[in-house]
């Protein structure tokens, strides 16, 4: 399983498609957390087998948690696991689901699928309003909420952690979304002092 | 100079002068001016000429809403000099002048103004002859329109969009504005409140008011964080659902708002007769905003005409400025005697009741007001200030919903809106006083709070103050003309009657007959008059006539704001850093960035050639990561498939691979690629790279139509692919370790095996677009760069080399396989192709089934083949050119290249039916017009047994 890991490279990563890229940093930031632990559900049988395992999955497009993971329901049968310092449990649960007998879901592949970032800094909510649509006012959409919208003109599962705004979005899309995000971050520098 | 001294002028720095040039003399300012202010300071009144008759203009409303102020900057046309600021080195110019703005050439038009009379182009132009319109009149009425020049090298812009959300709002900061926002804000709503002007205040911050009003309301104001101020900013339109754009310099903020009042004011009309258009004479309003914003005395020698309070507020005004005050003429003859009359009278200022403003006449060229006629006799002055009445700013209400309407008993335009999120505050809805619209603008932001759910008490209705009827100018035409009634269009009277006498009696039918309402003020200093004048020519009331049709936007605006800023998207595959470390030409495919070549590009002929022969002859390793991956999955996965594709899926073996042919519902080929069956319930399809995401989408339609129990998933993103194709592939698959026999019976042709190879998971095929033996390796994303190291090391000793994009669509191309839209179009059928062998005859349905049958009962027209021209051959046609037949077209090249394997050049062309046969010649015609005869080849180019890919 080590020598498994360590043959993966994601886009920021050295030999990464998107290394050179640089990730906007002061009162916008933007990290990566893409390879970081994840693991999806998605099919007939998901949200069945989870609750077995005594993952109660929330509402559709709200977020719940289990034993320190965020449980993103992203459909009735599409349910998604974030194990950001939850890595043990999350491994738990995917060799369970490995050796478990059908009916249990298929897998959706989004640790592979989708980059994991997250934009925070203190000028957050104005990035935010120049890259998505949506009314992200906090007395319009909570912690748990998840808005499966456009951030950066793309495909995009946004939703608030602690930190700020963590998006998932297209992972072949990620050198692009670290530009549109830096653009983004310099209108805002350049209409500061503006009300 | 005609600057006066501070508190006058509360825009302007006096510490930072400005110095711009208009025309090409030098000018100067302040930091804050206008342009317009900034030349009236300068005694420079004449802005432009007029667009028809080249009559100077100048400053009516300081505004920048009409035609008189627009002047031209170096890469701006058209801007607003009366809101445009100044800056350092600007060089500003006056626009539709031949010539100059001080000599023009065309001013000569004005004599000639009889001959043009409204509407003369309609029937001008349409002779003497045929083509007179076309060769001789259009050309010469093209170099004469148009207002400011599009400077075509521009340096860029940055511009911005934006989102903004927010429960309530208010457009319009002036008293009412003001009143609603805070009175929203402080019941606790989320309130945005926009203002075009650089200041909140509206007319409090030029009117003849109480400066503790505004200063009070600014600190209110300034204690709620849950009011947002954007000043500005400009709404420029209102659209379904509140959604409203509002315009911030070079931002736009894309606004959606739960409720919106409009505290949009009112706009001061002009009155009418003999040459009101002379600059000098300018609008009460403006003449404030001159005196208060910038401290510029707007003339020495003044009139004013004035039928309501506001008029005699100005004329206090101008004498505190130090303007001498000749006369102020009432047209109104009734009427008790106010405070303000008796405090003008008490500076001595003569009164005229009952009298009017019969005409205007100007210093030499019509360059300036010199005196006006009142009662018969003529009065010297150099400003006119008008102040006889308003009408509502009706162009956001009524993009909104609101209908315009005449209240014959108060003399006054009305703005109905129905029960709804929109509301009115202020003197758009009608009052006049500034105690009324505060109320009116705290009524509206009650109503917008109860909306929301705060629990507000009920207001009383809308009771305004009794005043009597306002004031009606009689609008008459003056013998000599020039009464104009539209300055944006030089529209007169007269000419408003005589469209009326042509029959065009509705007001639409008015507007566009004359212009009128079309100009850069989009009728704001025009309709009401246009409305009297039109009411008063056909015997109706002016509710009867109304106003036409006001759309967004409500002003001009860029493009650069439209547009925004968008960063080009891309996408690129895991094994992006591999290819630019190997240098190979990246180029952009759709969004995607594909390597064309390794190498240089001045090797790039060379390294296309020799990767193709590496294919050919050794072994080669393509990207194919950019293909669509899809999943389907669940127990009805072989039937979903069935109905989708033409081929049958149900029943195709656990392993095996199967081409798959798409077709929508008319029939035609959209997609192709191979279903790989992993499982009972699973398979593991792909598609061409620009279909995947309509594909995609078609899927979840139709999956959530049939209801049957599939998942579709798409992995194009989540996996990668690597072709690794070449008589010698195999033996570099064995040389990596792996647990799958890569061996020719174990893994035969289209078929699928699961395993891992250099401890990486894999789903591979035997498929290919080459015709050589060849494996797809499909792998997790983030595995891929080191499966591509791996497979590249195990290559070394056998000579493999990645290949680019061009080498894949030769070798395709030698294989006669085809490209989905490039080889097919919008009609393309199955039978058209050939691939009759890849439609099932024995399924019920799938997707295009009927519609194919229906289609070839219909007989069919054309057919693909290929095309081999002979070594050597000197003209060879591009792509699209046209195959003939009897002279007739038939057909068209889909694919063309140069095969190094055949050292020649072969082509896919659509060829009449009957002349699909193997040497049949057919007639293609090249780019230089030569027609050159090809022979039919009716198998693929090279390795016609297609026996290599099954080694």
């Amino acid at each position: 399983m080590a020598a498994d890991i360590a043959t993966r490279i994601y886009p920021f990563m050295p030999g990464g498609a998107a290394d050179g890229t640089k990730l906007v940093s002061g009162a916008v930031v933007l990290s990566d957390l893409t390879d970081k632990p994840r693991f999806g559900l998605k099919g007939g049988g998901s949200a069945a087998w989870l609750a077995a395992q005594g993952v109660k999955p929330p509402a559709v497009n709200r977020i719940g948690d289990h034993r320190g993971m965020r449980i993103l329901r992203l459909g009735n049968e599409d349910i998604l696991l974030l194990a950001e310092g939850a890595g043990e449990t999350l491994a738990e649960i995917k060799t369970a689901w490995q050796t478990a007998p059908s009916p249990k879901g298929y897998s959706s592949w989004r640790e592979e699928g989708w980059a994991w970032m997250r934009l925070s800094g203190p000028r957050l909510a104005e990035a935010m309003s120049g890259l998505c649509a949506l009314d992200l006012r906090p007395q319009k959409f909570g912690a748990e909420d998840i808005a499966q919208t456009r951030v950066g003109h793309i495909e995009a599962v946004a939703f608030r952690s602690p930190a700020g705004f963590d998006i998932l979005f297209d992972v072949t899309a990620s050198a692009y979304f670290a530009r549109a995000v830096a653009a983004v971050a310099g209108h805002t520098d350049q209409h500061r002092g503006h009300p | 100079m005609n600057r006066l001294p501070a508190p006058f002028g509360n825009r302007i720095d006096r510490s930072r002068r400005i110095r711009f040039t208009f025309e090409g003399k030098p000018f100067e300012g302040y930091e804050g001016d206008s342009i317009a202010s900034a030349l009236a300071a300068s005694g420079q009144w004449v802005l432009s000429r007029s667009f028809k008759y080249h009559r100077p203009r100048g400053i009516l409303s300081m505004t920048g809403a009409d035609a008189n102020v627009l002047v031209q900057l170096p890469s701006e046309p058209n801007a607003g000099a009366e809101r445009t600021p100044v800056s350092e080195g600007l060089r500003v110019s006056a626009q539709n002048v031949n010539g100059s703005l001080e000599r023009d050439r065309d001013a000569i038009m004005d004599r000639f103004g009889r001959f043009l009379p409204v509407g003369f182009y309609y029937r001008t132009f349409m002779g003497p002859r045929r083509d007179s319109w076309l060769k001789f009149w259009e050309p010469i009425i093209r170099r004469k329109a148009g207002l400011g020049v599009v400077d075509t090298k521009a340096p860029h812009r940055h511009f911005d969009k934006t989102h903004l959300h927010c429960d309530v709002l208010v457009v319009g900061a002036g008293p009412a504005g003001l009143n609603a926002a805070i009175a929203a804000a402080e019941a606790g709503a989320d309130v945005v409140l926009c203002d075009e002007n650089p200041e909140i205040g509206g007319s409090l911050s030029y009117g003849r008011y109480d400066p503790a009003i505004l200063s009070n309301l600014s600190s209110r104001l300034k204690a709620l964080p849950n009011l947002r101020v954007l000043t500005g900013t400009v709404c420029n339109g209102w659209y379904e659902d509140n959604w409203l754009p509002l315009i911030q310099g070079n931002r736009l903020h894309r606004t959606r708002a739960r409720e919106v009042i409009l505290a949009t004011g009112a706009i001061e009309q002009p009155a009418v007769f003999r040459n009101n258009d002379l600059p000098g004479i300018m609008l009460g309003v403006a003449t404030q905003r001159l005196v208060r914003h910038y401290g510029v005395r707007p003339g020495r020698s003044a009139v004013v005409l004035a039928a309501n309070e506001d008029g005699y507020r100005t004329a206090l005004d101008l004498l505190d400025a130090g303007v001498a005050v000749v006369e102020l003429v009432d047209p109104r003859s009734v009427g008790d005697a106010g405070p303000l009359e008796a405090e003008l009278r008490g500076k001595g200022v003569a009164i005229r009741k009952g009298a009017t403003i019969e005409a205007a006449a100007g210093t030499s060229g019509n360059r300036h007001l010199a005196r006006v006629r009142v009662g018969g006799s003529w009065i010297a002055c150099d400003l006119l200030a008008v102040s006889i009445g308003q009408a509502p700013a009706w162009q956001l209400p009524c993009q909104a919903g609101g209908k315009v309407g005449y209240d014959a008993a108060a003399e006054m335009m009305t703005i109905t809106l129905p029960e709804g999120s929109v509301h009115l505050g202020g003197a758009v809805a009608g009052t006049d006083e500034l105690p009324d619209a505060i109320g009116s603008g705290q009524r509206a932001a009650a109503a917008a709070l109860s909306r929301l759910g705060h629990a507000m008490a009920v207001e009383p209705p809308i009771t305004p103050k009794s005043v009597g009827p306002r004031y009606v100018q009689p609008i008459l035409a003056d013998p000599k003309g020039r009464d104009f009634v539209d300055f944006d269009e030089d529209l007169q009277v007269k000419d408003l009657q005589n469209a009326t006498k042509d029959g065009y009696r509705e007001i639409e039918l008015v507007k566009r007959f004359t212009t009128v309402g079309m100009g850069p003020s989009q009728g704001r200093h025009s309709a009401l008059a246009t409305a009297r004048v039109v009411a008063e020519a056909t015997g109706r009331s002016v509710a009867e006539i109304g106003i036409t049709t006001a759309r967004p936007p409500v002003g001009p605006e860029t493009l650069g704001v439209l547009a925004g800023h968008h960063e080009a998207l891309e996408r690129r595959t895991a094994l992006h850093a591999k290819h630019v470390a190997l240098n190979a030409a990246m180029k952009p495919i759709g969004a995607w960035w594909r390597p064309y070549y390794y190498g240089d590009a001045s090797g790039a002929e060379e390294a296309v050639r020799e990767e193709t022969l590496a294919v050919r002859e050794g072994v080669g390793l393509l990207d194919v990561s950019t293909l669509g991956k899809l999943e389907i999955r669940g127990p009805d996965a072989g039937e979903f498939l069935d109905r989708l594709y033409t081929m049958a899926h149900a029943n195709q073996p656990i392993g095996r691979v199967r081409y798959c042919l798409m077709l929508n519902e008319m029939g035609s080929v959209v997609d192709d690629g191979v279903a790989y069956r992993m499982a009972q319930d699973q398979f593991y399809v792909t598609a061409t790279t620009g279909a995947v995401a309509r594909v995609y989408a078609d899927m979840l339609f139709r999956n959530a139509e049939w209801r049957l129990k599939v998942d579709v998933l798409n992995l194009t993103g989540a996996f990668s692919g690597l072709n690794v194709t070449g008589p010698k592939a195999r033996l570099v698959l064995e040389a990596l370790e792996s647990d799958i026999d890569f061996s020719r019976d174990a893994f035969p042709y289209l078929s699928g095996r699961e395993g891992t190879v250099a401890g990486v998971p894999v789903r591979v095929m035997r498929i290919g677009f080459t015709g050589e033996l060849s494996y797809e390796l499909h792998c997790p994303s983030s595995q891929a760069p080191h499966l591509w190291d791996a497979v590249m090391a195990a290559g070394r000793p056998h000579g493999l080399r990645p290949y680019g994009l061009e080498a894949s669509r030769i070798l395709r191309l030698e294989k006669g396989h085809i490209l989905i839209g490039q080889d097919t179009d919008a009609i393309t059928t199955p039978d058209e192709l050939g691939f009759g062998w890849a439609v099932s005859k024995k399924k019920p349905f799938f997707v295009g089934k009927r519609s194919i049958e229906m289609r070839a009962r219909l007989g069919q027209t054309r057919r693909l083949v290929g095309l081999q021209f002979p070594a050597g051959a000197r003209n060879i046609p591009g792509e699209s050119c046209l195959v003939l037949r009897g002279g007739a077209p038939v057909g068209q090249i889909t694919s063309v290249g140069y095969s190094p394997s055949l050292g020649r050049h072969i082509a896919l062309a659509y060829v009449h039916v009957d002349d699909q046969a193997e040497g049949s010649r057919v007639t293609v015609k090249c780019r230089d017009g030569e027609l050159v005869e090809v022979p039919v080849v009716a198998h693929a180019f090279f390795d016609p047994t297609n026996a290599r890919q099954e080694i």
